[in-house]
């Protein structure tokens, strides 16, 4: 198997090598894009075991399937979107839901009414304190999957609305209301959780 | 300066509400939170928010064994190996 050189790449080229079921074009894609899904299932199952299996997974399935890409949308997006379903895929599996507390229960506690006090500025100084850490971990693991999901693709992987809607199938209205309710919902957590770190709790 | 808060807010708003939304409506909504600070308030611990999981939350580069045993189970040649 003749390694591919990374310069002058075109991934168009190598996708179609790929689909063809030349080996070196697909450890190149492995290669390119194995980092990015790695990150990307860490952040979204929140443990390393889990995201590796999200990872070969992945890669297993875009070795199986690359036949029916049809270059509609980028290879990454289509690449992300098969990594999403997975890891989501596996979250339900793990039923990791029910530690959740799902955002479309209509009496969820998050939007009860607002009484708010300022936080302080550069809260970013206190992400060294590993009780500070910890509120952001909570707030962020009772984040339901699929609110996390949309966070993490559109907050954190800086992923437009279109692909995000493109990868998990959703239109981008609905990208975007979910995208609002995460943030609020992590917002009002974290304002919760923040108790424990002796900063006002703003709400 | 007056104007360069107000854009500000604009953005602000824009971020949050995407900005395909009628400008009516952000101008609307930057109004109301220019009149009311605890909405103010709220916006902006909603931008530290995203700003803090932006910090830790940063791309992690795929550990070596990991990376090693994804090639293995794909039974593919390792670009270190090549």
């Amino acid at each position: 198997m003749k390694p591919i050189k990374s310069q002058s790449i075109n991934e168009t080229e190598i996708v179609e090598k790929a689909q063809a079921g030349d080996k070196s074009a697909i450890a190149y894609l492995v290669n390119t894009y194995s980092s990015r899904i790695y990150s990307l299932a860490l952040r979204i199952m929140r443990h390393e075991e889990d995201a590796e299996d999200v990872l070969q997974e992945t890669f297993i399935l875009m070795i199986r399937k690359i036949s029916t890409f049809s270059g509609k949308s980028s290879f990454y997006t289509w690449l992300y979107r098969v990594a999403t379903n997975v890891a989501l895929g596996k979250l339900r599996e793990k039923k990791y839901s029910d530690k959740t507390i799902s955002i479309d229960e209509p009496d969820f506690q998050s939007f009860k009414g607002y009484q708010l006090s300022e936080w302080p500025d550069h809260l970013e100084e206190k992400l060294d304190d590993e009780a500070f850490q910890n509120c952001l971990t909570m707030a962020m693991e009772e984040l339901s999957d699929n609110y996390r999901a949309v966070f993490v693709l559109r907050d954190l992987e800086n992923i437009s609305t279109r692909e995000t809607s493109a990868i998990l199938n959703l239109t981008e209205a609905n990208v975007k209301v979910r995208l609002m309710r995460a943030r609020l919902f992590l917002r009002d957590q974290l304002a919760n959780h923040l108790k424990c770190v002796g900063l006002p709790d703003g709400a | 300066m007056e104007h360069k808060h107000k854009q500000k807010m604009i953005d602000l708003v824009e971020l949050q509400l995407g900005k395909d939304f009628n400008s009516n409506i952000i101008e609307e909504v930057v109004q109301h939170m220019e009149e009311c600070p605890d909405c103010k308030i709220y916006v902006d611990s909603v931008q530290q928010t995203i700003k803090l999981y932006r910090t830790t939350e940063k791309e992690q580069s795929i550990p070596v064994e990991v990376s090693d045993r994804l090639f293995k189970v794909l039974n593919l040649q390792h670009k270190d190996d090549a």
